[in-house]
């Protein structure tokens, strides 16, 4: 029908800016969507090269708990049980002054037996002079790339950082890989032989792991597995490669469905405003409809039609996302890989993988989720008689009818939705879904509270402003049919905000007491790193030995802890030397602290933190293993303590009790007691001033390790915060396209009020007031709405994602700043209106014959 | 006049409105018979169901019991997909209330009749043209409606209700805002336009002028309708 479409062109047209509007609402959302999806997927592309890159061709490896295998077993391995494709590996992460922030990957190789494994290593590598690469000591390789970013080339040393001891390597060579999915996957790592390795990771004799090629196709394949297994010593497995590379990209599985699910009510949010939308070109056209019903248009053609200009909304809105989110996703990388780095492990993704799939996936769902919201307002058009269509009492008194019924359903949905997080499921998908559920029927509510709100406010506004107080109230209730669905997009932005503002603040809160309690030692001392939570390398013992004698350290405790990788699990282990001083350090879930820290002294037993009881469903008396070198033990739980260092979970055992299976003397950082507090800035000073030249450490006071880890909490709330302000804006643009199309709306009927006397003064104010009332009105449901989604959040969203324990609290700031976001946003929604208004003459307000 | 069998055919309708708490029937125990071709009057004084009559007789609204027949169907036979397909291709209606498209300019406005009966191209605008032309508006084809005054919209109701030769035209007071030369201009070439096109006329008018012009009156009393 040409006609038609070139009618609905021109309202488009005509309506430019609630199309422009209408066109951003799918845009954002599906940006917001899509970039968040990229971002991620791009995390875990480069996560897998890299993982890929580095462990080759291997199908397994033989893996300790702490990274440390004596290279006698290799041997043994290669001669004893005639095993050839072996190779050895040694790996450690360090920091170089040419690319700082950065962590680096070295990896120590073997290049006799690499052959089979990492072909870009192997001999016969063009780019590899082998001779040259083990001559030279210290020699390392990296990528073009990688060695341009620092400004290095071949005949250059890098300095490098391990453990905090200083090191310069001369780079042999350059990698020229023609393949850029190698060049990426080592786009963090250099490679050195692998005696230099052991050097710069001080463990000459030991290897991080042995590599291995046992294909399963081949016959011998069960036994050469068993032949393995039985000749492990004591602490090392054998794993299979991409077993255990799942398990590390499992880690970020909760991160992942947070942000996705966070992402996901952008375009719900959008979908709302497409409804709104839609919903008010359709009104707002009603009479036009049922003109052309009258004149024997059909009921199928009217909802082709708007379906059709759904579709092209939907479908130009969703281009333009699609292009903001891959721009936006640039960004967000950046985030998400730092926060992946604080908290789970290192990884550098410097550019986005755009995969179709994701495009496809955020094409649909913008197309598709443009034309359901529309498909009610259309089905509604179509669906009315051509009589009914066009007269407005009638779409009025449907909906003061339908509020009771719609509030009944959404508090049925609302009860489902608690009810089935009720169930005795740790699904996240599931407790999102009814998060989701629980927004949507409280969305369904906010209709009837408008009713109850207006029902109060109106006689108070009638006796401060008079008639045109009453008026502006009154108005938005005789209009419930698009100011409700305004109102509640507007509740449920705003609630959503408050409530991961309180979520935010809560868990901000209980870090602080919780650092607060643990943060007992007055000075720490730690190795320099720019992963902030992750243990990598330990202090020298004579730095240990001139700290802990220092002037006015009169007790310390010390601290290692090891990040435990295996195939069926992750969690860190730690040993601790605890002083007596520090003994409160620990706030328990049950039982008594003194007689457990006494127990945990003694050697007893170990403690856990939350999330790794929470995790593997494990409580006091049940049982943890270790499984070191020296001895495979088995040890009860003393006590689960709270503790926000680790998502994965975290064991502690007395050093002594450490030392009885592994073989390690290791410390990963210090605490200081001094004899008087008050002086740990100046002991902080003296320390650094001992530090001997070469060497870094970073010794910090009580306070500046407090504020180092908030930092490091904010950081990682950063992108929840850019979502939280993404989701926002998205919710915002609805809002206000929504009020400004009711306010145009009304052109006419301000256009009598106009002829019949009212000031363009008053006008405006009746306008801008009614926007206003509207946005308090909001604000005032959103609250409970926001605190509601806040304890769904903080007791089970986070309880089953990370198994912490948060105490809630409402900071009165979250309230009052929803409040006026929600007042303000309306505010704004009702100037441009008000605006026009006032300064269109009645005569053409009155002209524009009705639509 | 009368030439064949009947053209519109009301037995015994009742419309009712719910008015506050009770229900008011606007028309009860209406009948008439119209042939076809033939040119009828509808009169009765304001609010007595004239425009909620034409609403019937178009297929816009519904009766609550009574049958009414066009061309002898019975529109309660149709569905409501088969009944506007109906009103598209028999019915021509101007409506009091003229019901221009905003959004389409006059030309548009009279092109769309044409478009829903598949008919576009040289040989539709020739026919809207000439029709403008017919109601004096030739100057304003690319005018929007609310450009228009009341008397101007009117006029390209009434061209748009016959641009696409309907069988049967329904009129609600078509020269209510006319002034009389106007009005007997425009009602003289309708009357050729529609004798060359034998369409059946039913036109409400409080003008006994006009009235008098067709070939037969019925008014509008207490619910049922009665040869005046
Ligand atoms: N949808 C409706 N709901 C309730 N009452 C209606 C409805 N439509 C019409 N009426 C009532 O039915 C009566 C007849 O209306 P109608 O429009 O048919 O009158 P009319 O004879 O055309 O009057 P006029 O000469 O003023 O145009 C009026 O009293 C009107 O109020
Ligand atoms: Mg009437």
């Amino acid at each position: 029908m040409r006609l038609l479409n070139k009618a609905s062109v021109r309202y488009l047209k005509q309506h430019r800016l609630q199309s422009v509007l209408s066109l951003l609402g799918v845009a954002l959302g599906v940006a917001v969507v899509l970039s968040i999806d990229l971002a991620i997927q791009s995390a875990r592309i480069g996560f897998q090269v890299s993982a890929e890159t580095v462990a080759g061709l291997a199908t397994h490896a033989i893996q300790s708990d702490r990274g440390s295998i004596d290279e006698d077993f290799f041997t043994r391995l290669k001669l004893d049980l005639n095993i050839t494709e072996a190779a050895p590996v040694v790996e450690g992460l360090v920091t170089s002054t040419s690319l700082p922030g950065r962590t680096l990957k070295i990896l120590g190789l073997d290049p006799f037996s690499e052959g089979p494994f990492r072909p870009y290593t192997s001999g016969n590598s063009p780019s590899l002079d082998v001779n040259q690469f083990i001559t030279t000591q210290g020699g390392v390789i990296l990528t073009e790339e990688l060695a341009s970013e620092g400004g290095l080339t071949t005949g250059d040393s890098i300095v490098i950082f391990s453990s905090g001891v200083r090191w310069a390597l001369p780079i042999v060579g350059l990698f020229q890989s023609e393949d850029r999915l190698t060049r990426s996957g080592l786009s963090d790592v250099l490679v050195m032989d692998i005696s230099g390795a052991q050097e710069v990771f001080g463990m000459v004799g030991t290897l991080t792991r042995i590599d291995l090629r046992i294909l399963d196709s081949e016959r011998s394949y069960e036994r050469t597995i068993g032949e393995i297994t039985d000749n492990l010593p004591s602490g090392l497995r054998l794993e299979n490669v991409g077993t255990r590379s799942e398990t590390m990209a499992g880690m970020i599985r909760a991160f992942d469905v947070n942000l996705t699910a966070l992402s996901l009510l952008a375009i719900v949010f959008g979908m709302f405003l497409i409804y709104n939308s839609m919903t008010f070109s359709v009104v707002s056209r009603r009479t036009s409809f049922g003109r052309l019903r009258a004149l024997g248009v059909t009921r199928n053609e009217i909802l082709r039609l708007i379906l059709r200009e759904a579709f092209w909304v939907g479908t130009v809105g969703t281009v333009i996302g699609l292009a903001l989110g891959v721009f936006l996703a640039q960004g967000l990388i950046g985030l998400i890989t730092q926060t992946i780095n604080d908290l789970y492990f290192a990884l550098s993704v410097r550019e986005i993988s755009i995969d179709t799939v994701s495009l496809l996936k955020a094409l649909t769902m913008g197309i598709g989720a443009t034309v359901i919201s529309s498909l009610p307002p259309a089905l509604e058009a179509a669906g009315s008689t051509p009589r009914a269509a066009s007269t407005r009492s009638i779409i009025e008194s449907k909906t003061r009818r339908v509020i009771p019924m719609l509030a009944w359903s959404g508090l049925a949905l609302c009860l489902l939705g608690w009810l089935v997080l009720l169930l005795p499921t740790r699904s996240l998908s599931v407790s999102f879904i009814s998060l989701f559920a629980i927004i949507t029927g409280m969305a369904a509510i906010t209709p009837l509270g408008t009713v109850v709100l207006i029902e109060f406010v109106q006689p108070i506004l009638s006796s401060f402003f008079g008639t045109l107080g009453s008026m502006a109230a009154r108005g938005i209730r005789t209009t419930l049919s698009r100011t409700a669905p305004a109102i509640a997009a507007l509740v449920i932005a705003v609630s959503v905000t408050v409530g991961l503002g309180i979520m935010i603040n809560s868990f901000r809160g209980t870090l602080i007491n919780w650092l607060d309690g643990t943060l007992q030692a007055d000075i720490y001392v730690s190795l320099p790193g720019p992963q902030a939570s992750r243990a990598s390398g330990t202090l020298s013992d004579s730095l240990i030995k001139d700290f802990v004698s220092a002037d006015g350290v009169v007790g310390y405790s010390t601290y290692r802890a090891v990040d435990v990788i295996r195939a069926e699990d992750t969690y860190r282990l730690v040993a601790l030397e605890l002083d007596q001083r520090g003994e409160g350090a620990f706030d328990f879930q049950s039982g008594d602290s003194d007689a457990i820290i006494r127990d945990f002294q003694l050697g007893r037993g170990a403690i856990v933190s939350e999330p790794y009881a929470y995790q593997r469903q494990l409580d006091v008396g049940d049982s943890i293993s270790l499984a070191g070198e020296k001895s495979a033990r088995s040890l009860p739980i003393l006590g689960v303590f709270y503790d926000y260092g680790s998502e994965q979970g975290t064991i502690i055992v007395s050093r002594d009790v450490y030392n009885t299976a592994y073989n390690d003397d290791g410390v990963t950082s210090l605490g200081l007691f001094l004899g008087d507090s008050s002086q740990s800035d100046g002991v902080v000073q003296d320390l650094l001033d001992n530090v001997p030249v070469g060497r870094e450490v970073t010794v910090r006071s009580n306070a500046t390790l407090r504020s180092a880890s908030l930092e490091v909490f904010d950081r990682t709330f950063k992108v929840t915060g850019v979502l939280r302000l993404l989701t926002f804006i998205v919710a915002f643009v609805g809002v206000l396209s929504a009020l400004t199309a009711l306010q145009m709306e009304r052109t006419h009927e301000l256009g009598l009020l106009r002829a019949s006397g009212l000031t363009p003064a008053q006008l405006w104010r009746l306008v801008v007031g009614q926007s206003g009332l509207m946005g308090l009105i909001a604000g005032v449901l959103a609250i409970p709405v926001g605190i509601l989604l806040s304890i769904v959040m903080i007791n089970v969203i986070n309880k089953r994602s990370f198994g912490w324990s948060i105490q809630m609290q409402i900071d009165p700031e979250v309230i009052i700043q929803g409040i006026a976001l929600a007042f303000f946003a309306a505010l704004l929604a009702g100037i441009y209106p008000a605006f026009r208004m006032a300064n269109t003459s009645p005569s053409v307000a009155l002209r524009r014959i009705g639509e | 006049m009368i030439e064949s069998g009947p053209s519109v055919e009301i037995i015994n309708v009742r419309k009712v409105y719910p008015s506050g708490d009770e229900q008011r029937a606007v028309l009860d125990g209406a009948s008439a018979t119209i042939r076809a071709g033939e040119r009828v009057a509808i009169l009765g004084p304001s609010g007595s169901g004239k425009s909620t009559l034409l609403n019937l007789l178009s297929g816009i609204d519904e009766p609550d019991s009574g049958t009414i027949e066009i061309n002898g169907l019975d529109l309660r036979s149709l569905s409501e997909n088969q009944r506007t397909l109906f009103r598209r291709n028999q019915i021509g209606f101007v409506f009091q209330s003229f019901n221009l498209l905003p959004a389409l300019t006059v030309l548009e406005n009279l092109l769309l009749p044409l478009e829903l009966i598949g008919k576009t191209g040289n040989e539709a605008n020739e026919r809207a043209r000439f029709l403008l032309e017919m109601v004096e508006l030739s100057k304003r084809a690319d005018s929007f409606p609310d450009r228009l005054s009341g008397g101007e919209q009117q006029r390209i109701a009434i061209a748009r209700a016959v641009v696409h030769e309907p069988s049967l035209l329904l009129a609600d007071e078509p020269t209510g805002n006319l002034d009389e030369d106007t009005s007997h201009r425009l009602m003289e070439r309708l009357e050729d336009l529609l004798t060359s096109g034998k369409t059946t006329l039913v036109v409400v008018t409080h003008s006994r002028d006009l009235a008098d012009r067709m070939d037969r009156a019925l008014a509008l009393d207490h619910g049922g309708l009665v040869e005046y």
